[in-house]
């Protein structure tokens, strides 16, 4: 149960409810919350519908900002104890509310989302009424924005459990609210769930739960208020990763029998209008130079954790100079599998140090990307991802292989 | 045998796939247009389906929606003459697309990938 919680309107059971996690977003939750409510009044008007902040304690007024929201939709706010942070926990508390609540469609969406629109309530509500399980938005995005996305959650989710989710973390969803007694059961209840992993975690479940998977097409880039991609990288990295790992270990069963991928149903395909994404900048000597780094600070990590044909594929890699450079998918996708087996037989600091040595070599691979794509349009650009998937799934048995 | 279904409004697409893919060891019965084809899918329970994209009363690409919603995991191919039609973000609900040719090793290869998917 929340450590807090607020529910002026004693509300007891719902229908539908629109959650929104947050911590310190005393700037921007009011603008999310009214457009949620207009969201759920505009489009399941009919329905017994809420709106919950589940929250970190925020201490810049972002209780107050949200209760304050202008809207016809009844108010919960729930809060975790002042000193737990994470994404995750909120969820916890919501998916706890959810099934007390008894509804029949959950939606998560961000608090600090500059440009979210009532639509988009119904784009990732409509398909779990239809009958879909899960929701997972299709924002507009640049070729280098998510890149992270691009090079490893999208190609090892869906070679792994054989469905084609192409923004499975982008933090916003719609799921059955049947679907929060497996989110509450799950073996996997890490401190990287609790933070930046819970996004991949939720879809993971969903995926092993064999629920039907819907993509919605929601039109336009998603804005965030503030956005340094480097910012919180190294944290990011290490906690997405080792949740993903974390999965593949409790799922083998799963995945072991997935072979191939196949589509998911689509949604909102009826746009008017598409947005532009806003151009990203990627620094290519900057990649290259922490690329280069990882050489000086983990050589010895990666000769003990990778196979020498991959280890000497790194060097060949390196001598190429930035002019050359390119990082073929199939040494990625092996160096990718051939780390999730190291991990397993690891602990504690250990794990961490493999985790961060494999952050230059992401940065690799993105460069290698940008280099490959840098004179293509976004649909080329997508197209190459696809191709990379690929890779992922023909050297899908290599992973089976040294597994078993 | 696996069943294969052909949507396509050129007669000789229809009976090139048909004469191929029968060779190749498949059962396979075809359509002209998009007409009612949910319901011929639902009677005839194919094991997979080729789609054209431009037929000439019906958008491949809308059918694709349609059957998708319906059936879930029927695998379907896209067969087009441009590919152009990547553009449109619908296409991305297809197993595969292959574009039309006399050679049929690509359309082939995509067939035995998507009936061998394998989701527990």
């Amino acid at each position: 149960m929340a450590f807090y919680e607020e529910n002026p309107r004693h509300i007891s059971k719902a229908d539908i409810v629109v959650a929104i996690p947050s911590f310190n977003e005393a700037e921007t939750i009011a603008f999310t919350s009214e457009r949620a409510d207009k969201g759920l009044t505009e489009f399941f008007g009919n329905l017994r519908s809420v709106l919950i902040n589940c929250d970190n304690h925020s201490t810049d007024g972002t209780k107050e900002a949200f209760m304050k929201a202008s809207g016809e939709v009844p108010k919960i706010y729930l809060s975790t104890p002042e000193n737990q942070r994470g994404k995750g926990n909120n969820l916890r508390n919501l998916f706890e509310k959810v099934r007390e609540l008894e509804a029949q469609a959950v939606i998560v969406i961000e608090a600090d989302i500059k440009n979210a629109a009532p639509y988009w309530i119904r784009n990732l509500g409509q398909p779990i009424l239809k009958g879909a399980g899960y929701v997972c938005p299709l924002y507009v995005r640049h070729k280098y924005d998510a890149t992270l996305t691009s090079s490893i959650i999208y190609p090892l989710t869906r070679c792994l459990y054989g469905r084609r989710v192409r923004q499975p973390d982008a933090g916003d969803f719609g799921f059955k609210g049947e679907l929060v007694e497996q989110f509450l059961e799950s073996p996997v209840w890490t401190e990287s769930v609790q933070h930046f992993g819970v996004d991949i975690w939720m879809t993971t479940i969903a995926l092993n739960a064999r629920l039907p998977i819907c993509q919605s097409f929601m039109g336009s880039p998603k804005i965030h208020r503030t956005k340094d991609p480097y910012a919180q990288l190294t944290a990011l990295f290490r906690q997405i990763l080792s949740a993903m790992f974390d999965l593949m270990s409790v799922y083998s069963d799963f995945w072991r029998l997935v072979k191939w991928s196949k589509p998911t149903a689509l949604f909102g395909m009826d746009a008017q209008e598409v947005a532009t994404p806003v151009p990203v900048d990627v620094n290519m000597n900057q990649l290259h130079e922490r690329f280069l780094r990882g050489f000086d600070d983990y050589l010895g990590v990666w000769e003990s954790v990778f196979d020498q044909t991959q280890f000497h594929k790194l060097l060949e890699i390196k001598s190429l100079g930035l002019q050359h450079f390119s990082f073929p998918g199939q040494t990625w996708a092996r160096i990718l599998f051939e780390a999730f087996k190291a991990y397993l037989a690891m602990e504690g600091e250990q794990r961490l140090t493999l985790l961060d040595s494999l952050l230059p070599l992401y940065l690799g691979k993105v460069l290698s990307f940008v280099k490959k794509t840098e004179r293509m349009s976004l649909q080329q650009a997508e197209e190459y991802v696809e191709n990379e998937c690929m890779v992922f799934e023909e050297n899908k048995p290599y992973l089976v292989k040294i597994w078993e | 045998m696996p069943k294969i279904l052909v949507v396509d409004d050129e007669e000789h697409i229809r009976l090139l796939y048909s004469e191929e893919l029968k060779e190749a060891g498949y059962e396979v019965f075809t359509a002209d247009s998009g007409y009612k084809i949910l319901e011929r899918i639902e009677e005839e329970k194919p094991d997979l389906v080729i789609l054209d994209i431009k037929m000439v009363d019906y958008n491949g690409l809308d059918l694709l929606q349609d059957i998708r919603n319906h059936f879930y995991d029927l695998p379907v191919i896209l067969s087009t003459a441009y590919d152009t039609f990547k553009e449109d973000m619908k296409s991305i609900a297809a197993d595969f697309y292959v574009v039309k040719s006399f050679d049929l090793t690509e359309l082939k290869k995509k067939i035995a990938m998507a009936l061998e998917t394998r989701l527990p």
